[in-house]
């Protein structure tokens, strides 16, 4: 009985993120929560860092520089990025800076990270091949409200250093 | 269910709402389209698009709905009645599948980022709007995962269910009316006309794409659905008798 809406992108690239950006200012990577991306300029572009910390009751999981929670959809079924449109309100996706690259932070694995193409345009940051989403809900950092969340077509859970979802037992 | 209007006859209509081909050329021109497309979009039949602020407030009317549902689920428990596990899951599938996994993700995309930017104290009820949203979702979870038949079985866990309900109540009514009110209203100021017309088709072509069909439709007559079972959808049992109220002679 339970409808669990896919939630694939159709969005024309037209109307992607940069479109959005222009009409509202709040993309789904610059969105609200300070879940912002984190880069920085370094020599050879911008640099996306990618760290781990600690947070209560979960132990050790990715985070962004700011120490913001990031999280798995379990539909990309590792490696496609699915949500998008109404969805990326909810999880922005962690974007690539445009000609830059990602880097591990402590306790990261520099071989574990990546990136996928975004359908709505740009790339997405992979890790272990599942790309990343911040949660707008988690307005300060150390928190991950969105950790084993049945929402937008899946479920969502936390990264453990080692690319593993951590996932609850049953 | 013969007085249900569907988006689509709305977006026909054409009453009170913003002009589709201004939207159409603005949209075209904020995706760095060329400028025979714009003008080819501009000249285009044209259609009506509801303004994103109305859009997300009728979705608020769905979202009333199933909380009045909660509420005489709520009522009959506090009366000693016993709670329908598929009343339970058919509401709150609607919050969770369209309230939850749609109008609140535009909300969190494209309304309020834009007043966070603004700044004031419009940030401040942001945040707690989007707590209020997180707090939600659980709630939900909550609901769809033990308002089962055999849990329901459970005096303890009717309790449980009709506090959840009662929690979603509360939390929600004020936050519905507090967007209607302040939040769109603020965001209407914020946006400029064509913008607005644009994100309005933006919204549109986003229910389209998530559902393949007029959702909004579909999750009025669900919910009416709902009231229908539950002895409450017809609008003239809430007609108070006002005799006794009447000027006296």
């Amino acid at each position: 009985m339970r409808k669990r809406a896919r939630l694939r992108s159709a969005l024309p690239p037209a109307l992607g993120c940069a479109a959005v950006l222009a009409l509202t200012a709040g993309c789904a990577t610059a969105s609200a929560s300070g879940a912002a991306q984190a880069t920085a300029h370094a020599k050879n572009g911008p640099v996306l860092k990618v760290d781990a910390h600690s947070i209560p009751g979960l132990g050790t999981v990715l985070v962004t520089a700011q120490g913001y929670a990031l999280y798995m959809f379990q539909p990309d079924d590792d490696r496609s990025v699915s949500c998008t449109g109404a969805c990326a309100g909810t999880w922005p996706p962690l974007m690539m800076p445009s000609g830059g690259v990602v880097t591990a932070g402590p306790g990261v694995q520099q071989t574990l990270l990546g990136s996928d193409p975004d359908p709505t345009g740009g790339r997405v940051a992979t890790y272990n091949g599942w790309p990343l989403y911040t949660y707008t809900a988690d307005i300060q950092p150390d928190q991950a409200t969105g950790q084993n969340l049945d929402l937008n077509g899946g479920e969502w859970y936390v990264l453990k250093p080692s690319g593993k979802p951590l996932v609850p037992a049953p | 269910m013969t007085d249900l209007v569907s988006r689509r006859a709305a977006l026909l209509a054409g009453g009170g709402v913003v002009g589709g081909a201004a939207a159409a050329s603005v949209g075209w021109a904020l995706t760095g389209g060329s400028a025979s497309a714009v003008t080819t979009a501009a000249s285009a039949p044209a259609t009506a698009v509801i303004p994103p602020d109305d859009d997300l407030m009728r979705e608020h009317g769905v979202l009333k709905r199933v909380l009045l549902c909660y509420r005489e689920m709520i009522t009959r428990s506090g009366d000693g009645g016993l709670l329908n596990a598929a009343h339970v899951q058919d509401a709150a599938l609607i919050i969770h599948d369209y309230i939850e996994g749609f109008h609140e993700g535009l909300e969190e995309g494209f309304v309020f980022p834009r007043l966070r930017q603004a700044g004031g104290s419009l940030a401040s009820t942001v945040d707690t709007l989007i707590v209020q949203h997180a707090r939600g979702r659980v709630i939900t979870q909550f609901l769809l995962s033990h308002a089962t038949a055999g849990q329901l079985a459970s005096p303890g866990m009717r309790g449980r269910i009709a506090a959840a309900m009662q929690s979603f109540d509360r939390m929600y009514e004020p936050h519905e009316a507090r967007e209607d009110t302040v939040v769109f209203p603020a965001f209407r100021t914020l946006v400029p006309p064509a913008e607005l017309a644009a994100l309005g088709t933006h919204f549109a072509d986003l229910e389209q794409q998530q559902f393949h069909t007029d959702e909004f439709t579909a999750m009025v007559n669900r919910v009416a659905g709902i009231e229908q079972e539950l002895g409450i959808y017809d609008l003239t049992q809430f007609t108070p008798v006002v005799t006794q109220y009447e000027p006296s002679e």
